[in-house]
């Protein structure tokens, strides 16, 4: 974390706001019939993934793909399945854009510090590192379930990795080595599944704008499908190092019924985090 | 061959995020490019596909520039292919230009000589 240092934030304009907001929702592709973002959701360019670069005058095409509609689906057991190709449910730019109502985040000085003097450079996510949790990079992903056991995340980007959350454990190791996703266990609550995590690693990112965290953080992630094509997620995040309290953010995910995961490899040909300026922000 | 770059302050900044890095810390929207050569290699890799043309000055001294697209993922569904761009292609580039100075730029529109555009929106519109 102390690797680093160097100026402010980096405030973005309101008319590129105005953009990221404009790009949430994305055209369907008529060369695949698909959608193009699973495209970086927040992706106008360059050329190719540019979800704008698809919304052609005329074109008719309405605002995006539609989510698709249905019941919640249901494993055997009863339990809610939560399995799908899904994109989206957690922060890309500003954590701090999922706030839940009544929620602030309240840095600590410590906190404050590495978070200001954080550069776009040194983003994890930018030099193909995971982006642990709770941030999710704007590609698809797909969850699978087995029931009483595990359920798995499979990142197709960015990096092309997975996340296992051990339903069939009901404590943390003691002193779990620190890792870019946890340890994460499950349990059911109802029809939510609740995931405590801890055993972090302090060098991921929450966003583009840098919100640090520590090797203390301690997040509760809860999952509720609230219909066939609906992926909430409540996150309690906790880290008394970085963070003068808890805070609790919420993302939806959203399912993509045709799509199948694609080999992503970033470190194929990353030339990138060499040319990134600046301090960190929104993208 | 021609190189122009045009500074338009005066237009509303396009401010893209690319997907696993900020467009702003790398490319600068107020810094539009236009750049008219012949395509020398595709790279149709992750994080993002990337192709370079050499552009040839009044002098014969020939420059390479480096174009950077969406990942090859983003660009396979919305239907394009790793061949839709060929090396010998000859090509007109617009984008962004990088911050650092370097001879690279995002590619937002790529026009093909006979005006056809490969890479932006679907490769079946009929553009």
């Amino acid at each position: 974390m102390k690797n680093f240092l160097g100026g402010a934030i980096a405030v973005l304009s309101a008319v590129a706001a105005f953009q990221l907001l404009g790009q949430a929702q994305q055209p369907t592709s008529p060369a695949t019939g698909k959608d193009p973002a699973l495209t970086p959701a927040q992706s106008t360019a360059p050329a190719g993934g540019s979800a704008n670069a698809d919304t052609k005058k005329g074109k008719g095409r309405g605002r995006g793909p539609a989510r698709p509609q249905g019941p919640t689906p249901r494993l055997p057991d009863g339990h809610v399945d939560l399995s799908g190709v899904w994109n989206g449910g957690g922060p890309i730019g500003d954590v701090a854009q999922g706030l839940m109502q009544g929620e602030t985040i309240e840095m600590t000085a410590e906190g404050k510090k590495i978070f200001e003097s954080r550069e776009s450079k040194d983003d994890p996510e930018a030099n193909c590192l995971p982006t642990g949790i709770p941030r999710i990079a704007p590609y698809p992903w797909r969850i699978v379930q087995q029931a009483n056991t595990h359920v798995f995340f499979l990142y197709e980007g960015n990096i092309h990795s997975f996340r296992q959350i051990f339903l069939n454990q009901s404590k943390h190791p003691d002193d779990p080595d620190p890792t870019w996703y946890g340890h994460s266990i499950g349990k059911w609550e109802g029809d939510t599944l609740v995931v405590d995590t801890i055993g972090f690693n302090d060098k991921f990112w929450f966003d583009f704008r840098g919100h640090p965290h520590s090797e203390q953080l301690h997040t509760i992630e809860r999952y509720t499908r609230a219909d066939l094509g609906t992926l909430e997620n409540e996150t309690t995040v906790i880290d008394p190092v970085m963070y003068a309290k808890p805070f609790k953010i919420k993302f939806t995910a959203t399912l993509r019924p045709n799509e199948e995961l694609m080999e992503y490899i970033c470190q194929e040909n990353q030339q990138d985090a060499q040319h990134l300026r600046g301090k960190a922000g929104l993208p | 061959m021609k190189i122009t770059l045009a500074f338009l302050g005066l237009l509303a900044p396009v401010v893209p995020a690319l997907a696993h890095h900020s467009f702003a810390a790398e490319y600068d929207s107020n810094k539009p490019v236009t750049i008219s050569g012949t395509v020398s290699k595709v790279e149709w890799t992750n994080p993002h596909a990337r192709f370079y043309i050499d552009v040839k000055d009044a002098g014969g001294k020939v420059t390479t520039w480096n174009f950077e697209l969406a990942s090859p993922n983003v660009l396979t569904r919305n239907g394009w292919r790793r061949n839709s761009l060929k090396v010998g292609d000859e090509v007109t580039v617009s984008g962004s230009m990088a911050k650092d100075g370097a001879n690279l730029a995002n590619a937002r529109t790529v026009t093909l000589a006979d005006g056809k555009k490969v890479f932006a929106g679907s490769a079946n519109e009929g553009q």
